[in-house]
């Protein structure tokens, strides 16, 4: 297998505005990759292609080898992938427990009927369900569990629910975890703890990781290796620091006055 | 079951006038529909009792001027004033409607305004039965303005009230989209289609904008309703269940939330109809179930209707 | 992995103050836990109706449904047939109705208003089984779950057509199919208007306009129910048997796809939920629930009438579900009882007038507050009308020349205090008119303005009450309450009884 993800030349356009310009990208297994670029370079976007919300209109995007697009999300996500949202998209009135235990319905086999009858397999499986939700739940520590399971999601605190949005992307059973802006709204604080649980998940639960991010100090504390959008285009590539100071990179954010003074 | 035979040409045109007519008033029901629709995503079931009271008020406008046989003013000035009274009545209907029933209900879950709509719509078909009970009331139209066909050639025949109907009706829809197309008012309302927050932001008054659409959408199925009663000839309490649903249904398969749709919707249900009733087997009993196949049809194929933009999401 | 860099400022520590733990696992104590403890006593519910809630929270669901159920079963032992039936069985035939309605409508959150089309093919397809019209007697234990099994399939079309349609979409289609059902129905009775089938020619399916008569009762293994009793049971065991699968339904994977699908449909798609299968799933679901429901109609009416099966049924069964709270599996029960119930109540007009005036009184009880203010609009209105009662009868004698027949006391009592003109019909029109305004203008003020324009209007109540709905009370009247009623329940409550205020993504 070449790399895990693979999007090759895929362009998206809405109307007459291109998003996606012939982008190629690709993740590794066990890389963390992030995606930077000025709001509107079309990063969600390229998230959106990757889970199946949209279609690209040409190219392909394969996971794990096998072609992708052009799947309906709940088979792509089934396939291992899974997504957080950057304006968080929580089931509200749904307990936190139930939120995660909801996301694992692509991995288990229950029928209505079974449940109806409360048949033993599904008894069992249901046990199993909640036993995988909060294992999830427990990565985040005391935060999320105990009492909390029972509390409904609208009931949470901003940097929780992003947190439980990690932990119900994790229930899908997914291999590669595409982050949308984790960090955003958050503290120093709270940041610093962010950065470290993206590390963790690679490092202690062997997740490979895709993130949009616009805090450099997220994106540098955490990446092996940083791609970099305008306009849809694939601007620069390579370790942060390289692109950190990349002219395409510096003028893309602060324009070309400031990229000719950087070099 | 009439002959298929496709040379018969008187009925043909016959079919195409009265679904043409029968077109324009479900294109102005399906106007109401769609621009409510549109600003604020609400499907307003009461809109065809609004078009039922529009009938009654013009009815009792024309009792009050003397009725048909003998009104005061001569039967075309009679028309004239029925229609004003009637839009202007139940266009500020409309607006008490939105104002009492969905305003309040602005950041409820979706459900509560169709549920509320839906009491609205029982509330006013039954307080019509109450107070003027169930019995047809006659526009007299014959005697109010006769009733005079006119002929182009053989078999091409329109009476003058179909005339009647199909200009005010067009003539109604070009104001309608100048107004939108053309004045401030119509700016504003398609702003707030497009993002009621954003346009809030932009100053404009997003009620007054709103009470504006009801006003319009309402006087517009108010005078659908005077047409169906000069047309017909008799109005009744309940008229205003099946008129609403074929408006609804024109407005949604000319595409829901687009205005050039719920007109070309609305003529197509009409000449769906009339050609059901005339050529097709069953006829006028099933007219309606071949609408139904019609719209499951372009459904199938077009799902956001003939002329709806699919939905754009912002994800 | 690079480090945390060492010139970043860390959390501001006011001299003097406490040092918050520095544990990242552990909850912030003061933060996190107050906004969740304040966030759930808000939702608690205040006064009477939240201490119901917090105590029906804590019984176990089998107690509840014994708590739900119990009453229906003792009913009837302590009731006459009539009574049973029509508060009785239909009560829980509705309810059944509202429960398959609920699961499409409150859990999947999917806008049908074609339902009760499946109520009706179940009950035409029982009878084209089982009746002495159609000539076949197939026993319930064959018919009855061929009858589900086909009004889930017809489900399964339907719900085909709106694949990928947006919820508005699938409103009207469904509408549309009830109306092609009824008429369909109507007409399909061999005779003119009827289609002329391939390799049969015009059959009978359904009786056309008069019905689907002689409908066997249900046979099931011999075992036939005659009794308006023996339905009765029959209907509350299946009710029971619903009621518990769907609450073991809703604690399931399929149970939370469907309420991941009402909240968020994208959010549960792209979290491995099949959104348009699930959907299909409940539609379906309904639909077979509504079917069987249709078996035990029919086999009860010994007949399949098109006239049963109209708008004016799919109303009543959606104000259940909405009374009873979207989502509520116990609450449509409470829903099937008042909306039945009610108007049951309402078709003596002597009833009516108690009910009526009573409701009035209560209304303004609890909705004037604090409690001084309620008496003081409740003798305002007595004095107000007494005044102009007088006013009225000393100046003009047509006005108070009616009078109330047979309601005993109160009828007496009213008729000195409200006008009852000679010839009321355009009078009472015009004060209808001015009722509804006034109700509105209520809506609009505020304090003692309030007090001030609800004398009146009470008055302004009763007069209108006396002089028209009351002819009307087992017609339009009910029906113009209940719409007036669904406004003003989305108004103040638009999560139903018993349903829960949902936090809605817009």
């Amino acid at each position: 297998m070449a790399a895990l993800l693979q999007l090759r030349d895929v362009t998206k356009d809405f109307g007459g505005l291109r998003v996606v310009d012939h982008l190629d990208l690709h993740v590794n297994e066990g890389e963390i990759v992030s995606v930077i670029g000025p709001n509107g370079a079309g990063k969600t976007t390229v998230f959106n292609l990757i889970t199946g919300i949209f279609h690209p209109d040409s190219g392909e995007i394969l996971f794990e080898d096998k072609k992708i697009s052009g799947l309906p999300p709940h088979t792509i996500t089934n396939r291992g992938l899974a997504r957080t949202f950057q304006t968080l998209r929580l089931f509200l009135n749904m307990t936190v427990l139930e939120n995660v235990m909801a996301a694992a319905y692509g991995h288990t086999k229950g029928t209505m009927v079974e449940s109806m009858l409360q048949l033993p397999r599904a008894r069992r499986e249901e046990k199993r369900i909640r036993a995988l939700a909060e294992e999830k739940l427990s990565f985040f520590g005391q935060r999320l569990a105990g009492y909390r399971y029972d509390q409904p999601a609208y009931s949470l605190s901003y940097a929780n629910r992003r947190r439980l949005e990690i932990a119900r992307a994790m229930a899908t059973d997914a291999r590669l975890l595409l982050l949308d802006e984790p960090a955003a709204g958050m503290n120093p604080n709270e940041t610093h703890e962010i950065t470290e649980l993206i590390a963790r998940l690679r490092d202690d639960a062997g997740y490979t990781i895709l993130v949009i991010e616009h805090d450099m100090h997220v994106v540098e504390g955490i990446s092996d290796r940083v791609v970099a959008l305008d306009h849809g285009l694939k601007i620069a590539e390579g370790s942060f620091n390289e692109v950190a100071t990349h002219p395409l990179v510096i003028e893309a954010y602060l324009g070309v006055r400031a990229a000719e003074e950087a070099v | 079951m009439r002959s298929l035979a496709p040379l018969n040409w008187s009925l043909f045109f016959g079919e195409l006038v009265s679904g043409l007519t029968l077109g324009s008033i479900y294109a102005l029901i399906a106007l109401g529909y769609t621009m409510v629709y549109g600003i604020l995503k609400l499907l307003n079931f009461a809109h065809g009792d609004v078009y039922m009271i529009g009938a009654f008020v013009a009815f009792f406008v024309l009792q009050w001027l003397g009725g048909p046989l003998s009104p005061a003013v001569t039967g075309w000035l009679a028309i004239a004033i029925m229609f004003a009274v009637a839009m202007l009545a139940c266009g500020a209907l409309g607006v008490g409607i939105e104002r009492f029933a969905y305003r309040p209900l602005r950041a409820a879950p979706r459900i509560a305004p169709l549920i509320s709509a839906l009491g609205v719509s029982i509330f006013l078909q039954n307080s019509a039965l109450l107070l003027w009970g169930p019995q047809f009331r006659d526009y007299g139209t014959f005697d109010l303005i006769g009733v005079h066909s006119y002929s182009i050639g053989k078999n091409f025949f329109i009476s003058n009230i179909q005339i009647l109907t199909i200009s005010v009706s067009i003539g109604l829809m070009i104001v309608l989209a100048l107004v939108i197309a053309r004045t401030r008012s119509g700016k504003a309302m398609r702003a707030v289609s497009f993002d009621r927050e954003a346009a809030e932001m932009m100053g404009i008054d997003v009620d007054r904008v709103i009470s504006f659409t009801f006003f319009v959408g309402s006087a517009l199925a108010a005078a659908g309703g005077v047409m169906f009663g000069i047309v017909f000839g008799q109005i009744f309490s309940l008229m205003g269940f099946t008129a609403g649903l074929k408006g609804f249904t024109a407005a949604v398969v000319g595409g829901i939330g687009s205005i050039p749709g719920a007109m070309l919707g609305g003529f197509l249900i009409g000449l769906t109809e009339a050609f059901a009733t005339g050529y097709l087997p069953g006829g006028s009993v099933y007219a309606n179930l071949y609408v139904f196949a019609l719209l499951i049809t372009i459904f199938l194929v077009r799902p956001t209707g003939l002329l709806g933009s699919p939905v754009i999401r912002k994800v | 992995m690079s480090p945390v860099p060492e010139d970043r400022p860390g959390p501001i520590v006011p001299e003097g103050a406490p040092v918050p733990p520095d544990e990242p696992d552990r909850p912030r104590v003061g933060t996190d836990e107050w906004v969740a403890q304040v966030e759930q006593r808000r939702e608690a519910g205040k006064g009477l109706t939240g201490v119901i809630a917090r105590a029906w929270e804590r019984v176990p669901p089998p107690g509840r449904l014994l708590l739900l159920l119990g009453p229906f079963a003792i009913f009837p032992f302590i009731t006459n047939e009539g009574n049973l039936f029509r508060y009785g069985l239909i009560t829980i035939i509705y309810a059944l109705l509202a429960i398959g309605l609920n699961v499409v409508v409150g859990f999947a959150g999917l806008l049908d208003l074609g339902y009760v089309a499946f109520f009706g093919f179940g009950a035409y397809l029982y009878g084209i089984m089982a009746s002495g019209h159609s000539g076949h007697h197939l026993q319930a234990e064959i018919a009855v779950p061929i009858v589900v099994v086909s009004t889930a399939l017809l489900g399964l079309l339907l719900g085909l057509t709106s694949w990928r349609l947006l919820g508005d979409y699938l409103a009207i289609v469904t509408l549309f199919f009830l109306q092609a059902f009824v008429i369909f129905v109507n007409n399909a009775n061999g005779g003119l208007n009827d289609f002329s089938y391939p390799f049969v020619g015009k059959v009978d399916l359904t009786g056309g306009a008069n019905g689907l008569d002689q409908i066997d009762p249900l046979n099931w293994f011999g075992f036939k129910i005659t009794t308006t009793r023996g339905y009765y049971f029959y209907t509350l065991i299946a009710l029971a048997l619903v009621m518990t699968m769907l609450f073991f339904v809703n604690s399931s994977r399929t149970g939370r796809a469907w309420r991941a699908l009402r909240e968020d449909p994208l959010a549960a798609e792209v979290m491995s939920t099949p959104v348009n299968r699930l959907k299909l799933l409940a539609f379906m679901f309904g639909a077979a629930v509504a079917g069987f429901t249709g078996t035990i109609f029919g086999a009860v009416q010994s007949g399949a009438f098109p006239g049963d099966y109209d708008v004016g049924l799919l109303i009543t069964i959606y104000a259940i579900v909405i009374l009873g709270g979207l989502g509520s599996i116990g609450g449509v029960v409470i829903g099937a009882l008042i909306v039945n119930g009610a108007p049951e109540l309402l078709r003596s007009s002597s009833n009516a007038r108690f009910l009526f005036y009573g409701v009035l009184v209560l209304a303004v009880l609890f909705a004037m507050r604090p409690w001084y203010r309620s008496l003081v609009v409740l003798a305002g209105t007595v004095l107000f009308g007494l005044a102009v009662h007088a006013i009225v009868a000393a100046t003009w004698s047509r006005g108070t020349a009616g009078h109330i027949e047979g309601a005993g006391t109160l009828g007496r009592a009213l008729d000195h205090w409200v006008l009852l003109p000679s010839h009321p019909e355009r009078i009472a029109g015009w004060a209808y008119f001015a009722l509804i305004v006034a109700a509105l203008v209520l809506t609009i003020v505020r304090g003692w303005w309030r007090v001030v324009v609800l004398i009146p209007t009470l008055y302004l109540a009763a007069f209108v009450w006396e002089n028209k709905l009351v002819e009307q009370v087992s017609g339009a009247t009910r029906l113009i309450l209940l719409g007036a009623l669904l406004v003003v329940i989305m108004n103040v409550r638009p999560a139903g009884i018993f349903g829960t205020a949902r936090v809605e993504v817009v």
